[in-house]
């Protein structure tokens, strides 16, 4: 046996060897996750992958959690937070949050991303009896199914909830409206779609045209010109950012002139900065936020607070991103949450914090928006305003449309 | 002397990791008997795909695609039809089988690389098939199973990995085993020897795929759910690296592949050392390294440490389990 096979048998037992080997550190205390000085929390977010966009709100929400431990934690304790790479592939986030419950002992999975993914361990964490709590997609699942899933709890407005207000607005402020709808050919287009039909009431008569398109498929030209030719003068947006960016560009080349609404998720400054690099006129677009709102204000006492811990904690970050606001906004909840869960938290404690917010004011949502839910009334966060796009910024109007469950 | 040391080394090494394998749980925690349960899986599975380009040298990169088929025939047939897990292996078996041999049909025309992106294509897609089927499938939100404790799976994973390693190797060292290699040796030769290349090369991906569907099977049984994402591109190409790592051709390496490509991407995404952008790379770093010391694969190492001493160096160059018996 030559010397290099020596040195192969070594690194191949090594590489077999290391991840078995790994000694399970067992709790002490009587709640998982819980110690005298700290409070250990985890989530799984895609750093790498299709997703990786949105890699800069678990670093944001680690920043402010590291604000908030530097000024005293959370009742005496510090909180950490552990957060994994599933690249938005479900199979990886299955055995990581396993690996967050049964390895790390995390008190709870906290802020995880996307749709698919809190769908493949929800199951699980609900049969632990493990909070699953203020997960990062705008899916209706997660408020409307809590008998079956207690454990389980959203954050941001639902993609319904955000339609309605589309639809609330073109019903009384449009008389003369002939609505286009692009969606995606899937339970997310659906979501959109049928709160846009509550919320236009009786106008949903004047919907024209409705355009479908597969998920996977990224050109919607074809679409787009179906909808000109339709007659319509609303242009209503349910796409992903890639199509949307699309759409955008293909209105402005075949000379259509509609007014335009952009879904939340789809219409952050980023994309509408690279559609209107591609040639897109997007001035007088419009969406629904409820972040608050820094670019008009930036010396408002919230835009001061955000900035410090940005530039202190989160220093590379760019701080137009809305991803980060969306951080903040997410960590202050938990911090929120874990306060009120009281001076010796449980999974039990924290859930009923969640489930019983009374009309927290988060500083970093758009002043107005409040947090608000009971036992049976399960979205924290149920009002939005509108804005429109102009001079490469977003701009709020009008009021805050409130619930309107 | 020769042949009976050779004929001893491999069922005494098969006889000792099944042993290890056994009693390994009683110390491992609920948490790394679940990941235990996922190298079963793997194992599985990387077996299946040797079968077909190991031993027959008919390329597949898209052996995600019958894990896939697998995945749901168990997954339907739990949700929707109150069949028990366990009773769904044999089905998911059978489906896979047929799926396995209509993918197959190619490979009666096609070669090589060509043969290899119509593999590449399925596995392509039938996670969009599963999408566009919500009804029958779950669609993107996917569907949920039981879930079972850590031990249940490490031991059902490894039951049917053990089950289709003893068949595998029956089926390979006898009659079958021999003319799917000569199939691999040299096409022409195989069939002036009166092998008929349609039915050998067909039968080795409807068995390949067959043993895949299992391993899918018992994939979503461990991860208790199953969507079109669970068997992206990421799956096919793991197992096809764990099959090279492994060693192709050879049923001993197998165990290292599996242990290779599930341990260590999660032995990296928990070491503090490195920052998740780093895991794929040093995975990738890796796997050329382990490709350079070990162009032949764990198994040729294997091989070499057993037959220390007893053989020549040229043996080294000869996976165990392809020399002629």
């Amino acid at each position: 046996m030559t010397r290099r096979m020596i040195g192969a048998l070594v690194l191949a037992v090594l590489v077999t060897g290391a991840a078995v080997a790994t000694a399970a550190f067992a709790s002490s205390s009587a709640t998982p996750g819980v110690s005298k000085k700290t409070i250990t929390i985890g989530g799984t977010f895609p750093l790498t992958g299709p997703a990786a966009l949105y890699a800069a709100i678990p670093k944001a929400e680690f920043a402010y959690f590291s604000y908030v431990n530097a000024h005293g934690g959370v009742n005496g304790r510090q909180i950490v937070f552990k957060y994994d790479d599933d690249g938005y592939n479900p199979a990886n986030t299955v055995p990581q949050t396993k690996k967050l419950v049964e390895q790390d002992h995390v008190f709870a999975v906290y802020g995880s991303l996307g749709t698919a993914p809190t769908l493949a361990t929800r199951d699980y964490l609900n049969k632990a009896g493990v909070p699953q709590v203020l997960v990062a997609t705008g899916d209706s699942y997660w408020g409307a199914q809590y008998k079956q899933y207690p454990w389980t709890i959203g954050f941001q407005p639902d993609y319904p909830g955000e339609s309605r207000v589309y639809g609330q607005f073109i019903a009384s402020k449009i008389p003369q409206a002939k609505i286009g709808v692009l969606m995606q050919d899937d339970a997310y287009g659906q979501n959109y779609y049928n709160g846009l039909l509550q919320g236009l009431g009786d106008s949903k008569s004047k919907i024209v045209d409705v355009e479908k398109y597969d998920s996977t498929a990224t050109d919607v030209s074809q679409q787009i010109v179906k909808l000109k030719a339709s007659g319509a003068n609303v242009l209503v947006l349910f796409s992903l950012p890639t199509q949307t960016i699309g759409a955008l560009v293909v209105t402005t080349k075949i000379g259509w002139k509609p007014t335009t609404f952009v879904n939340n998720v789809s219409g952050s400054s980023l994309f509408m900065y690279l559609a209107q690099q591609a040639g897109a006129k997007i001035d007088g677009d419009i969406t629904a936020t409820y972040l608050f709102d820094y670019t008009n204000n930036p010396n408002a006492p919230s835009a001061k607070l955000y900035k410090s811990i940005v530039d202190k904690y989160d220093p590379g970050a760019n701080p137009l991103d809305s991803d980060i606001e969306y951080g903040f906004a997410s960590a202050w909840t938990m911090v929120q949450a874990l306060k009120e869960a009281g001076a010796n938290p449980t999974r039990a404690s924290l859930m009923n914090a969640l489930t019983h917010m009374s009309g927290w004011k988060n500083p970093f949502l758009y002043p107005g928006v409040t947090m608000t839910t009971t036992g049976t009334e399960r979205f924290p966060i149920d009002q939005q305003i509108l804005e429109q796009y102009r001079s490469g910024a977003w701009h709020p109007f009008g009021h805050i449309f409130s619930k309107a469950r | 002397m020769r042949l009976r040391r050779s004929s001893l080394a491999g069922p005494a090494v098969a006889v000792a990791a099944a042993v290890a394998i056994g009693v390994l749980p009683h110390w491992l925690s609920n948490y790394h008997r679940s990941t235990g349960a996922d190298v079963g899986v793997f194992f599985t599975a990387i077996l299946a795909l040797n079968i077909v380009t190991g031993y027959t040298g008919q390329i597949s990169i898209g052996h995600g695609a019958f894990m896939a088929v697998g995945g749901y025939t168990t997954a339907i047939l739990t949700h929707d039809h109150g069949w028990s897990d366990l009773a769904t292996l044999p089905a998911a078996a059978l489906v896979g089988f047929a799926a396995g041999v209509v993918v197959g049909l190619p490979a009666l025309r096609f070669r090589g690389v060509y043969l290899a992106l119509t593999t590449f294509a399925v596995a392509l897609a039938v996670p969009q098939i599963a999408k566009n089927y919500p009804g029958f499938t779950g669609g993107t939100e996917g569907l949920a199973l039981p879930t079972h404790s850590g031990l249940w799976l490490y031991r059902t994973a490894w039951v049917v990995a053990g089950i289709v390693f003893v068949a595998a190797w029956l089926l390979l060292r006898g009659r079958t085993g021999r003319a799917f290699r000569a199939v691999r040796d040299s096409e022409v030769a195989a069939a002036s020897s009166g092998v008929s290349l349609p039915v050998y090369k067909t039968v080795a991906f409807g068995i390949s795929a067959g043993v895949a569907a299992v391993a899918g099977s018992v994939y979503v049984l461990v991860n208790n759910f199953v969507n079109p994402d669970v068997f992206g591109l990421q799956l096919s190409l793991y197992v096809l690296i764990g099959a090279v790592v492994g060693g192709l051709g050879s049923l001993w390496g197998v165990l290292v592949g599996a242990a290779f490509v599930q341990l260590l991407p999660l032995g990296l995404t928990s070491s503090s050392l490195t920052s998740s952008q780093l895991v794929p790379v040093i995975f990738g770093a890796v796997v050329i390294a382990v490709m350079a010391l070990l162009p032949l694969g764990a198994a040729n190492l294997l091989h070499a440490v057993l037959h220390f001493g007893s053989r020549s160096a040229q043996s080294a160059d000869v996976p165990l389990g392809t020399e002629g018996r």
